[in-house]
């Protein structure tokens, strides 16, 4: 399964932008549909934009070493986790105080879920190889 | 029938070598537990806005819980034994005289939530929810501090 997603990156590129658009509607549904009609939760995109950050900082603070691991990567691991479930958090933090409700909450939670696996999903693919470039497809 | 378990082995799964990602999965666990712990907090501070239900003095507690965080896992193990090369700006008395600071101040975090939860929650007549909120918010923060400090292992560094 990973050797085929290898062999056709371009299949895995339209596979991945189709789950991230499937995710941003969720999100969307969450805050457009006429039952719920709050905006509030569109702010945990910012979560799914800051969530690769760490993983960046600490390839590149670690570039020339090939240890299996190193303080710094095991650290931007640590709060992209944290960045992770603060975007779990809080939509059930708004719906907790009925600032949306919670059907709209579970939309968007849905979404979170499928927006950061195919983030995952992106690294798996295209992160792999040591020049990082985009000539891989 | 004593020892009947002992030739019992989980069943092998080849496919991931765990030993490598021992630290990864460590981080990991750490950082679900430490953000769990404050989204905790948050909730709590959400839904019991006012100082009555919820003084925030008591946020005390889990800020100096993650300053010991940062502060027990800034120091590695081998300069605590004195092992690397580098001696750091504290040497090794310097970084045990630090590790000791950061876990007292983990233990009264810790220690405080617990006083906080009986004190002012569970003796008098009220609602409970925000002083559970700051004992798992500390709780938590504790083990994650635990799991990320001995969980990994520095042999993967080298």
């Amino acid at each position: 399964m990973v050797l085929r997603i290898k062999l056709y990156p371009s299949k895995a590129l339209v596979a991945l932008s189709f789950s991230g658009a499937i995710g941003l509607t969720f999100l969307m549904l969450g805050c457009a549909l006429e039952d719920y009609g709050v905006y509030w939760p569109l702010f945990v995109l910012i979560f799914h934009a800051i969530s690769p950050i760490p993983h960046f900082i600490a390839k590149r603070a670690t570039y020339d070493s090939d240890a299996t691991s190193s303080a710094c990567r095991e650290l931007a691991y640590f709060f992209t986790t944290g960045i992770v479930v603060s975007a779990f958090g809080f939509p059930v933090i708004l719906a907790r105080v009925s600032v949306i409700k919670w059907g709209a909450c579970g939309l968007v939670l849905a979404g979170n879920a499928v927006i950061f696996l195919t983030i995952q999903g992106f690294f798996l693919v295209f992160g792999r190889g040591d020049d990082f470039s985009w000539e891989q497809w | 029938m004593a020892g009947f378990l002992d030739n019992f082995r989980w069943p092998e799964c080849e496919c991931i070598d765990w030993s490598e990602r021992r630290n990864a999965v460590a981080s990991v666990v750490a950082g679900v537990l430490f953000f769990t712990g404050w989204w905790i907090m948050i909730d709590a501070a959400v839904v019991y806005p006012k100082p009555e239900q919820l003084n925030h003095a008591f946020h005390t507690c889990g800020v100096f819980s993650t300053l010991a965080f940062f502060m027990i896992n800034a120091v590695s193990n081998a300069q605590v034994r004195g092992d690397s090369y580098e001696s750091g700006c504290l040497g090794r008395t310097g970084a045990r005289v630090w590790l000791f600071i950061g876990f007292m101040l983990m233990f009264g975090s810790l220690i405080a939530s617990m006083w906080i939860l009986f004190g002012a929650y569970v003796t008098q007549n009220t609602d409970v929810y925000p002083g559970l909120a700051v004992f798992f918010q500390n709780a938590l923060i504790f083990f994650s501090t635990l799991i990320y400090k001995f969980g990994r292992t520095e042999e993967l560094w080298t």
